[in-house]
């Protein structure tokens, strides 16, 4: 089946569509307008799920890439998106996890909340992750991040209780900062490349000067770096992710710092492959320390979110691992560490989601998640107990789960390049992980049954509520189970993905063929006719190149 | 000349927002976010290179091959960029100006505190038990509020005034089937 490259619209688009429509049409009004918002945000995740598998078989499965030039805008100035095994691995993974918290929300979220704007909210978070892994093009990557950190901030602040909104101040001022960086990054591309696609600056960022490289690869490891978030910067992270409601927490340790990894990952493989070898002490110490500080910090914190939201950080420090080994090959494969980390994020955004969402059921029944004053939820509610087990061990790294595969390959490509320190650090972290996985199963489902709070959640009595909150965790343990049962095929998958992410080569000539881009050091471009010329008037120091030539039709 | 008096405007304007930033007022927290994207907004103007009385679109087709000879174009496209990052900053700005409002309403406060640490208690750092953190569980209550509509099981969560109340928002959690 041939898959049109006009596919790669649709995960931006669905959700696009399906927000404005609700925002125009079932806006305001009572439960039945809340009713039709909840079938159209379903129809719209159907889709982009649709679209997301359709694209990952073509790609991973295939080895295909797409490009789309919307529009019929030619590479360089028009808007750019660009699939390949990546991109769409990370769809899907996103297609999955919002169609499984969605349940969760329709089932937990109030209906002042609902009546707040919380569907559309949803759907345009979805679209700007969706975006952030498709965008070709570094201003817009930018745009989209914008679009879902707004989206995540109203959805962290929605509802307006005190600790919220403490929460809020820090989370949006934060990722501001990081937004920020990003966008001198940007103005630094632009001035000294003179270009922001993306496959231009890797096609540039060779002959520039070594001084704009290390400016540029700094700038968007700190501001990435902040969103992802490693080590010395995601203090934002741990003291937001425990205010708002249980469906928005899972939603974001799910899909929001997979969007700063993820172009952690595309901006090292495409732009600076070398520094890939000569920062990784760098990267090394980082990725270490992050997940050394994430297990650590879990121990001491008091509640379940907040244990939960430090292995998020502990995480992120195992993915910044695999990156740092992503050049160096063992007697596998060259890119074995990138295909090590993308399964490793598969297994992450699945799990990590599922254990998100069970703790926050947890919390539902006990009125708090304050592990001194809860307790002996297991006879009560012994599916819930089963499937926060399972997913505690499979997070932990226990052997028929997705853990297990994903931690053992990334060990053993630490080992095979001889980082002797860092693979040590992670086999600690895993150990803390283990540690702090029973100490939450101990202290809120073992023991005597202690409900600290007065009044009853009158929402857990509804048998559908119950059954739409833990179905969607029931179907994510079966897939990270899968995920560890067929570990060989998809390791394969992931090696695939990742050699594909690592050929820059394949990416320039995708996104912009090198016939049509001029590099050459002349102020005057040679004029054909039905071209149009725009020479950027840069400085003629032989580091910065020019503005090509655009060229209407031809598109792919 | 004008460029290094460029540099000198943005190094300011960020290091002025940066400022403001670290401190602890809330209306400071905004001017220094306000700061900090004009900066970022020069600093783009800046990439497109500084260059006086050059067209950057040229309506006459056929004549611009000898204007380029002789006369470079300016570059439009960081006015485009600026353009895009203002309207961004101003959205986010707008939100957090609307959120340190509703901050102040709800908890009476002006200052940006440091979240509650554990560790830095006396004593065992391990034991929770007398951490008096209820109060970040208060989302709850919103639920509680809405299943039981009844105010008196929540001292301190204001109840909403009674011209706010329509039918929309009447409780009728007993009636309602879920899909």
């Amino acid at each position: 089946m041939a898959v049109s490259a006009n596919l790669l619209a649709v995960p931006v688009a669905a959700p696009l569509l399906a927000a404005a429509f609700i925002l125009l049409f079932a806006r305001w009004g009572g439960r039945r307008r809340i009713r039709q918002q909840i079938a159209l945000t379903s129809l719209a995740l159907c889709l982009n799920l649709a679209a997301a598998a359709i694209l990952f078989q073509a790609t991973a499965g295939r080895g295909e890439r797409f490009v789309l030039q919307l529009g019929d805008w030619s590479a360089p100035f028009g808007i750019t998106f660009y699939g390949d095994g990546l991109s769409a691995t990370l769809l899907l993974l996103t297609a999955i996890v919002a169609l499984a918290v969605y349940p969760f929300a329709v089932a937990t979220i109030d209906y002042h909340r609902a009546r707040m704007g919380f569907h559309p909210l949803y759907l345009f978070l979805l679209m700007g992750v969706n975006g952030a892994f498709l965008s070709g093009d570094l201003f817009n990557l930018y745009v989209f991040f914008e679009v879902l950190l707004m989206a995540s901030f109203v959805l962290l602040t929605i509802g307006a209780q005190p600790a919220q909104t403490n929460s809020g101040i820090r989370y949006v001022v934060l990722n501001l900062l990081a937004s920020t960086i990003f966008l001198v990054a940007a103005g630094v591309a632009y001035g000294t490349l003179g270009t922001l696609n993306m496959a231009q600056i890797a096609e540039r960022l060779p002959v520039a000067s070594p001084a704009v490289q290390t400016v540029f690869a700094g700038l968007l490891l700190v501001s990435f770096g902040s969103k992802a978030p490693s080590l010395p910067l995601f203090f934002w992270l741990p003291s937001s992710y425990h205010t708002p409601p249980p469906a928005v927490t899972a939603l974001f340790g799910g899909l929001l710092t997979k969007v700063g990894i993820y172009t952690l990952f595309r901006s090292f493989t495409l732009f600076f492959p070398e520094l890939l070898v000569s920062w990784q002490p760098v990267l090394l110490t980082i990725s270490g320390a992050t997940m050394l500080v994430g297990a650590l910090g879990a121990l001491a914190q008091p509640g379940i979110r907040r244990v939960l939201s430090f292995h998020i950080i502990s995480h992120v420090g195992f993915m910044l691992m695999g990156l740092a080994v992503a050049q160096s090959g063992n007697r596998l494969a060259v890119g074995f560490g990138l295909g090590a980390a993308v399964i490793y994020l598969c297994h992450h955004m699945i799990i990590k989601t599922a254990l998100i969402m069970a703790g926050g059921a947890v919390e539902l029944h006990m009125g708090s998640d304050r592990l001194v004053s809860i307790g002996g939820l297991v006879t009560r509610q012994p599916l819930l107990a089963f499937l926060f087990f399972m997913s505690a061990i499979s997070l932990a790294g226990v052997p028929p789960f997705s853990g297990f595969v994903s931690k053992l390959s990334l060990l053993q490509i630490t080992l095979d390049t001889r980082h002797w320190v860092v693979s040590g650090v992670s086999l600690f972290a895993s150990l803390l992980t283990m540690i702090n996985m029973m100490r939450l199963w101990r202290e809120s489902f073992w023991g005597e049954y202690n409900r600290p709070s007065r009044v009853p959640v009158r929402i857990l009595q509804s048998r559908i509520r119950q059954r739409l909150m833990l179905t969607p965790v029931a179907v994510l343990v079966l897939l990270s189970l899968a995920l560890g049962i067929w570990g060989g095929p998809a390791i394969t998958l992931s090696m695939r993905v990742a050699q594909q992410a690592l050929d820059r080569q394949a990416y320039i000539e995708a996104v912009s063929p090198s016939s049509r881009i001029s590099t050459a050091d002349a102020d005057l471009h040679l004029i054909s006719s039905g071209t149009y010329l725009l020479v950027s008037p840069v400085a003629k120091s032989g580091t910065a190149a020019h503005a090509p030539p655009i060229s209407r039709g031809s598109v792919r | 000349m004008i460029s290094i008096l460029l540099a000198i405007a943005v190094g300011s304007l960020f290091a002025s927002g940066t400022y403001l930033i670290l401190r602890r007022g809330q209306i400071k927290l905004i001017l220094g976010l306000a700061l900090l994207s004009h900066g970022v907004n020069l600093l783009l103007f800046g990439s497109g290179r500084l260059t006086e009385g050059r067209p950057p679109i040229f309506l006459d087709k056929n004549e611009y091959a000898e204007t380029i000879a002789s006369n470079l174009p300016a570059d439009p496209l960081p006015q485009a960029l600026i353009l895009t990052a203002i309207v961004i900053s101003f959205g986010i700005t707008a939100f957090v100006i609307v959120l340190v409002n509703r901050r102040h309403t709800v908890t009476q406060t002006d200052y940006v505190h440091g979240e509650y640490v554990p560790l830095l208690r006396e004593g065992d750092p391990f034991d929770f038990s007398d951490s008096s953190d209820s109060v970040q569980y208060d989302w709850l209550a919103y639920e509680i509020d809405e299943v039981y509509d009844s105010e008196d099981l929540l001292p301190g969560i204001p109840a909403m005034p009674v011209s706010e109340r329509d039918e929309s928002t009447a409780m009728e959690e007993d009636s309602y089937q879920w899909p």
